[in-house]
């Protein structure tokens, strides 16, 4: 869940760069928890264009433009299955400890972030080294949403049961600062154009906006119940987040962190992300994603999914181009 | 639900050999959604089943459903089984224009479930009913390789087996003339 450094071009321009070189067909990858699989969607025609095999209930995901494939982290079969963006194929299977869940990619795609739940860490993988033992990094209990800096300097772990966000140096491979944020913290979004990181509460059904220089809580923000997927959608100006238990959808100006309306027609919406002018709800209890129009949040249509489909993490990616 | 039928139900899932791997993580989310059509009107079928307190009106296997607060959210329903075992669930919403209510069990009582959340809605299609329940909830075992009575199959079939009893029932009595 990670967008781009500012860049000469200022705000909107360091998001619409973000994450899809401008040639490439971008695609979402929807893993499907009770199907255990991962539906593919081209975004340029709006359909499912593979449903590729994975491990067993996968949840987490990284689309990786930079890598040229998607990670999906595999809770129950204990690994992450590599997907390459061409060929829309498994690659490669990568041991991840002992129940991996939340993940994310460095910004070159060379490092693999990955919170292991039951044993409390924070997993470095080598992606091209499937064979080497991952790095492992102590952090709190039932370590969830993970989210790398732009900058390539840290990640940031929510630490579901001590209602904590961990800042990992990765240069000294340990943890560097810690941000008491709301109850039961699970997704973590950055918004480094603004040196803020989101942290989205889901027993306290609200949003912690933390000064990633200062490491100081900005605001709370109140939203549904059960905050699980937030991402920054129309170029940047707002922040869309999934509330499962209300079946809506908070969007919310990122500039004022005012509430700007709250959409409704879900069904246990769960991850999101956001491409060019529209944003993709992942359904988990209806097994689709409804793709919304970014600005006004209305929906265009739905797209059918496998079965419990989830999609946590920054699900959309484009291969680089040749 | 009461006890007995639980474990039927367990025996069965386990007979068609639908068991976890055994080296399954902590518990993932399942869901169940059932739907029955009704040949009567969604606003006849919606006041038979619209008030939080009504279940035991409908409910073939409840005794029972007093809820503290009638339909306003934070209204606590106990829920008593025939035949023993009973529920406690907490309203989160109640929709009347909508026709829509659902709720929260934290603990499933006499259902071998946790975390427990259940929507109930009629809606209409061309002057019939449609009623659509639907929940989620984790199994009743919260750690890894749970005994068979409170693995994943036996609480989809627990709540599969309420819905779809009641929805039978709910089909019955809007449709007796």
């Amino acid at each position: 869940m990670r967008h781009g450094p500012p860049l000469l071009g200022g705000l909107v321009g360091a998001w619409v760069l973000a994450s899809v070189p401008a040639d490439a067909a971008p695609y979402a990858y929807i893993t499907n928890q009770g199907s255990h699989d991962v539906s593919v969607i081209d975004l340029a025609t709006q359909a499912v264009v593979a449903t590729v095999g994975v491990g067993r209930s996968p949840a987490g995901v990284v689309a990786s433009s930079a890598a040229g494939k998607a990670f999906v982290s595999n809770p129950d079969s204990r690994d992450v299955s590599v997907i390459d963006m061409r060929t829309q194929t498994v690659v490669g299977t990568l041991p991840a400890g002992s129940g991996p869940v939340g993940i994310d990619a460095a910004p070159d795609g060379r490092r693999l972030f990955v919170a292991d739940w039951f044993r409390n860490r924070l997993l470095v993988i080598d992606p091209a080294q499937p064979g080497a033992p991952a790095v492992e990094i102590p952090v709190g209990r039932a370590p969830a949403g993970v989210a790398a800096s732009a900058d390539g300097h840290s990640v940031y772990v929510a630490e579901r049961d001590d209602d904590s966000v961990a800042v990992v140096d990765l240069a000294h491979a340990r943890v560097r600062g810690r941000v008491s944020v709301g109850t039961h913290p699970f997704a973590v979004l950055e918004d480094a154009p603004r040196s803020r990181l989101y942290v989205l509460n889901v027993l306290s059904d609200d949003l912690t906006v933390v000064d990633t220089q200062t490491l100081q809580v900005l605001a709370t923000v109140g939203v549904g119940h059960a905050p699980y997927g937030a991402a920054l959608a129309d170029g940047g100006r707002l922040i869309y987040v999934t509330n499962q238990h209300d079946d809506s959808v908070s969007v919310i100006d990122a500039d004022t962190l005012a509430l700007r309306q709250t959409l409704h027609g879900f069904g246990y919406p769960e991850g999101v992300a956001a491409h060019a002018d529209r944003v993709y709800v992942v359904n988990w209890m209806d097994d689709a994603v409804s793709v919304l129009d970014a600005a006004s949040g209305r929906e265009i249509r739905r797209i059918d999914t496998g079965r419990n489909s989830r999609g946590f993490g920054a699900f959309i990616g484009a291969p680089a181009a040749h | 639900m009461h006890a007995l039928s639980l474990r039927r139900f367990a025996a069965i899932a386990l007979t068609l050999g639908l068991s976890l791997p055994a080296a399954a993580h902590g518990p993932t989310r399942q869901k169940v959604v059932e739907e029955v059509s009704v040949n009567a009107p969604a606003a006849k079928v919606w006041a038979l089943i619209g008030n939080f307190d009504a279940l035991a009106q409908w409910h073939p296997a409840v005794e029972a459903s007093p809820a503290d607060k009638g339909n306003e959210v934070g209204a606590v329903r106990e829920v008593k089984l025939k035949g023993g075992g009973s529920l406690t669930e907490t309203l989160q919403g109640h929709d009347d224009a909508g026709m829509t209510y659902k709720y929260r069990a934290k603990d499933g009582g006499a259902l071998p479930v946790t975390n427990y959340t259940s929507s109930i809605a009629v809606r209409d299609e061309g002057g019939h009913a449609v009623v659509v329940w639907r929940g989620a909830f984790y199994r009743g075992y919260p750690n890894n390789d749970p005994p068979p009575e409170l693995n994943d199959e036996a609480a989809i079939a627990a709540i599969t087996n309420v819905y779809k009893t009641g929805l039978a029932q709910i089909k019955t009595l809007a449709e007796r003339p």
